[in-house]
């Protein structure tokens, strides 16, 4: 048995990724926001699932539950998802994953810190989770499982962002372009941008500029299309027939039309620049093909294509890359110490469950043998006790002291509170339900917790 | 990392330096103490300004710059002239000059910087990252105002300079026109036009680099000379 399965967190993640579905599938499976509490209440009111989490992006729609019934659990979670795409569960099935207990914890941990984002180090998914166990926490389906599992989710993921450089650098075009600029502007404020042309890319790049106190100007041979541009991202428009006098006013230009022929000729912005008095100009070429005529080289002009942006955008998601393992050796430790923590709270719970089975199967079988052969006296009637208890410990010595120094080592610990489980039929224990009152705390509901409690050992 | 090294070494000078004072010892009553003089200031300046500005490059040229100057300053030989800086005229000219060249200086490395920004983004060499170094715009106006705080000390220090050698030409019954003279004028022609150049006229960016490149090298060559002068 995999060690890693082992853990007893009971903790399961199914669902499907942008590794497993493709966008046609994700989007079908993608649950409202709205519809998530409903969705979650009868999930953790089912039976096999106790506690239900549902983190639904555009990327991944993954269950986070806590079951003790693992096939249950997945068959119940398969039949939501297919019914929420309207689709049956075999078209569905290729699609689908799961993992468990320590893999399902090491995977919440990865997909937190962004580690299994498409693209890597992306900043949205630790909100995105947060929102995720916001909403199970009001729809009371967040418990004691996911309660000990997300707070510590939280903080390594911050501490991942911060600690590495998975997120340093921008790695899509607009957010590179607006680098670019910055290499050459010391701020942005109160300087001018103008976009020629209405292409998608300008826009976001000029929010972002605008975002920082820029001024917006938009021009474009088709005036209709300027000003529906400018009135969607606040933009002045200035005629397209005055290019040059646009030009001379901004500082940085984002270029971006459809035209065949560059329409920023050497010419051109040579004279615009010995108008502007040499000023720092900076222009990003984004068209395809290009709007700046190739070769351009003049005095405080600085201009980058698309294939430069690219090219600093590529070595970006190369450093990320190289950022992202140093972060998934944190992820791992983190994932030793929150087991190892973990189980040091759960063997004791297991020592004394395993006691109180054997020596309570002893004093029963003494019992049974004492009721049965009558007329004895008290002295043999406490001898035979004596003997059922010293057996009983004799037997329960050897399994006692492994328990104890399997506290030392998390998978190990892990896989013999299973294997203690299993020899001896010991329910579950619960340690998170067993008095586990800080995590219970940090879950944020009291209630779920005494309601949802799994079995306790005594 | 060398930040910290750099801080370390800036104290230690200015632990040395204090000494000196207390010793009621000028720190320019030498040519050695006094481009020691020139490493401090120019470390302290560079130092300041890092912790404000990403300068990663800058500190390439303004570290081993200042390196250089320790080390010269130790192996300089002790001044045989040292009683002609006993008046306090030429104490203030050496002292005047000795902080305006430090601040040229770090206007220089500025300079330097700027021009292999400048040459990087519009060859588009892209290598690696960006974000590693302050931007064009404010390599260039923290440049400007070295060179403006630096221009009216050498200034003073050109004047101060120019009374001294009377004196002591006076003293001595005939001036001595050395080629120092003529490069710390040059120095000082070049910062000047620097200046009413960028605000008459907006100068900035290369041209403005270059120029600020010249006169530092001129402001060097005064120094060569008057080490040249004492080695020989």
């Amino acid at each position: 048995m995999d060690p890693r399965a082992t853990s007893g967190l009971n903790l399961l993640v199914f669902g499907v990724s942008h590794r497993t579905a493709p966008v046609a599938l994700r989007e079908r499976l993608a649950v409202q926001n709205d519809g998530h509490p409903a969705l979650l209440a009868r999930l953790a009111s089912s039976g096999p699932v106790t506690e239900a989490m549902l983190l639904s992006t555009c990327n991944r729609v993954e269950f986070y539950v806590a079951t003790s019934d693992v096939e249950a659990a997945e068959g119940l979670l398969a039949a939501a998802l297919a019914e929420n795409a309207s689709t049956s569960a075999e078209e569905l099935e290729p699609h689908l994953y799961s993992r468990r207990e320590a893999e399902a914890l090491h995977h919440l941990f990865r997909v937190a810190s962004s580690l299994d984002s498409l693209v890597l180090g992306e900043p949205q998914i630790l909100g995105q989770v947060k929102a995720a166990y916001e909403l199970a926490l009001s729809a009371k389906t967040a418990g004691p499982v996911l309660g000990a599992c997300l707070p510590g989710t939280f903080r390594l993921a911050r501490r991942v962002r911060r600690e590495t450089g998975i997120a340093r650098h921008p790695v899509s075009v607009s957010s590179v372009a607006v680098d670019f600029a910055r290499q050459i502007f010391e701020s942005f404020e109160n300087r001018q941008v103008l976009i020629v042309g209405a292409g998608k890319m300008a826009d976001l790049a000029a929010r972002a500029l605008a975002g920082q106190g820029a001024r917006l100007v938009v021009t474009n041979r088709t005036q209709a299309r300027a000003e529906e541009l400018a009135s969607r991202i606040g933009a002045k428009v200035h005629p397209f027939d005055d290019l040059a006098g646009a030009l001379e006013q901004a500082d940085i230009v984002i270029s971006s039309t459809g035209a065949q022929r560059p329409i920023l000729s050497a010419e051109l912005l040579r004279k615009v620049q010995k108008r502007r008095r040499g000023r720092l100009f900076c222009v990003l070429d984004i068209a395809v093909p290009r709007d700046v005529e190739p070769g351009v080289d003049i005095e405080g002009l600085y201009v980058a294509d698309i294939d430069d942006l690219q090219k600093i955008a590529s070595h970006h998601a190369q450093d990320r890359r190289e950022e992202a393992d140093r972060a998934e050796v944190m992820v791992e430790q983190e994932l030793g110490r929150f087991l190892q923590s973990f189980q040091g709270r759960r063997i004791g719970p297991t020592i004394t469950a395993l006691r109180a089975r054997v020596l309570g199967l002893a004093k029963a079988e003494a019992e049974r043998t004492l009721a049965a052969t009558p007329g004895l006296g008290e002295r043999e009637r406490k001898v035979l006790f004596d003997l059922a208890e010293s057996i009983a410990k004799k037997i329960l010595h050897a399994p006692q002291v492994a328990l104890k120094k399997g506290g030392a080592d998390p998978l190990e610990g892990a896989a013999l509170v299973a294997a203690a489980e299993r020899l001896f039929e010991l329910s579950p224990v619960g340690s998170m339900a067993e008095g586990d009152e800080e995590l219970g705390r940090q879950a944020g509901e009291g209630g779920p917790s005494e309601e949802r409690g799994r079995t306790k050992a005594r | 990392m060398g930040r910290a090294a750099l801080t370390l070494g800036v104290v230690l000078h200015l632990v040395e330096i204090g000494t000196n004072c207390v010793q009621a010892r000028s720190p320019v009553s030498s040519t050695g103490d006094a481009m020691s003089f020139v490493a401090f200031i120019a470390a302290l300046g560079y130092l300041v300004a890092s912790y404000r500005y990403r300068l990663a490059t800058g500190g390439a040229f303004v570290v081993p710059g200042v390196l250089a100057l320790v080390v010269l300053a130790r192996v300089a030989p002790a001044e045989p002239g040292t009683l002609s800086l006993g008046s306090p005229l030429g104490r203030l000219h050496v002292f005047l000059s000795t902080v305006g060249v430090a601040v040229f200086g770090l206007a220089a490395a500025l300079a330097i910087v700027y021009l292999i920004e400048d040459k990087r983004l519009r060859q588009r060499r892209f290598s690696g990252t960006l974000g590693k170094e302050a931007p064009l715009a404010t390599l260039d106006r923290l440049a400007l105002r070295c060179v403006s705080v630096g221009f009216p000390i050498f200034t003073l220090a050109i004047l101060t300079g120019a009374l001294w050698v009377a004196r002591l030409g006076a003293i001595a019954g005939h001036m001595s026109l050395r080629p120092e003279y003529l490069f710390a004028l040059a120095t000082w022609i070049a910062f000047g036009v620097l200046l009413l150049a960028r605000i008459g006229a907006g100068w900035r960016g290369r041209r403005a680099a270059w120029l600020t490149l010249g006169g530092f090298a001129s402001a060097l060559l005064v120094l060569a000379g008057y080490f040249v002068r004492l080695v020989t």
